[in-house]
């Protein structure tokens, strides 16, 4: 039986990250809540690994999202990386597509749209490194 | 004695409606050393996805009737997850143009206004973030 798949959430709504959290381990995730990007990049950067970061953009700062999509894009293996936000502009989905973020949600997140996008690029990339 | 290798030539889908546009892109990545097969709609561009593996895919968003560039550019990013998958566009992206991109695998997103020789140009010299020559690593 495969393992569970391992995520990652981050979003300063702390009711908006449980939410997720909850979905998500009835779906089977093993997940993690940081509340700041300071807590999402302190993970990170300590051994933190996960399959999957959900992570809102505006957080501390406007579009500071995009540093945990940085420091995502570091890792190795590489976790998918999806960002949730209602301020998606051109400017901070320009700079989402060039940080080969997976998939960019909008808020209010659709969990019939998400839940199956996030199942099925993990499932992929799993493929991907067993076929590699 | 040592056995020779040869590295099989790179090739390149380029999908649009507009036989013009084919043209151009065609002779550009000719120029660039790859092998370029040309699709004006989505049932031959599908039909050519399984005869061949693709380095570099370009796809115009519209492609009239013959069906979504977007749709096609998230198949290309799922059979060949390690390709350069370009989308040109009919103008300046804006956010909902960057929400498809990012969510059907795409690398780059290109004007269609501009010249076939500069985009292939941009993609093949590293000038665009994540290219053909750096290549994508999935890991």
């Amino acid at each position: 039986m495969p393992h569970k798949p391992s995520l990652l959430i981050v979003d300063d709504e702390v009711s908006v990250a449980r939410t997720l959290q909850m979905v998500f381990e009835q779906e089977g995730y093993k997940v993690a809540a940081a509340f700041s990007c300071a807590e999402a990049l302190h993970l990170l950067n300590n051994g933190g690994r996960y399959d999957a970061i959900i992570t809102d953009l505006n957080m501390e700062q406007p579009d500071i999202g995009l540093d945990v999509a940085r420091a995502a894009g570091g890792l190795s293996p590489r976790p998918v990386v999806v960002i949730c936000t209602g301020y998606a502009s051109s400017d901070n989905s320009r700079k989402a597509l060039e940080l080969r973020v997976d998939y960019l949600a909008n808020k209010p997140v659709d969990l019939k749209e998400l839940v199956p996008a996030l199942n099925r690029m993990i499932a992929h990339r799993r493929d991907l490194r067993v076929w590699k | 004695m040592t056995a020779r290798t040869s590295t099989p030539p790179k090739a390149a889908l380029v999908v649009a409606s507009d036989l013009e546009a084919l043209t151009g892109f065609q002779s550009a990545l000719t120029s660039n050393g790859y092998v370029a097969i040309i699709a004006r709609d989505l049932p031959t561009a599908l039909l050519a996805i399984t005869q061949h593996y693709f380095d570099v895919a370009i796809v115009s968003s519209r492609l009239g009737e013959g069906g979504d560039g977007w749709a096609l550019a998230g198949v290309l990013h799922l059979v060949f997850p390690r390709a350069f998958i370009a989308v040109l566009t009919p103008g300046e992206p804006d956010v909902v143009t960057f929400q498809s991109a990012i969510n059907n695998g795409v690398s780059e997103i290109y004007e269609q206004s501009r010249r076939p020789a500069e985009i292939v140009g941009a993609i093949t010299d590293g000038s665009s973030g994540g290219t053909a020559s750096s290549g994508q690593t999935v890991q």
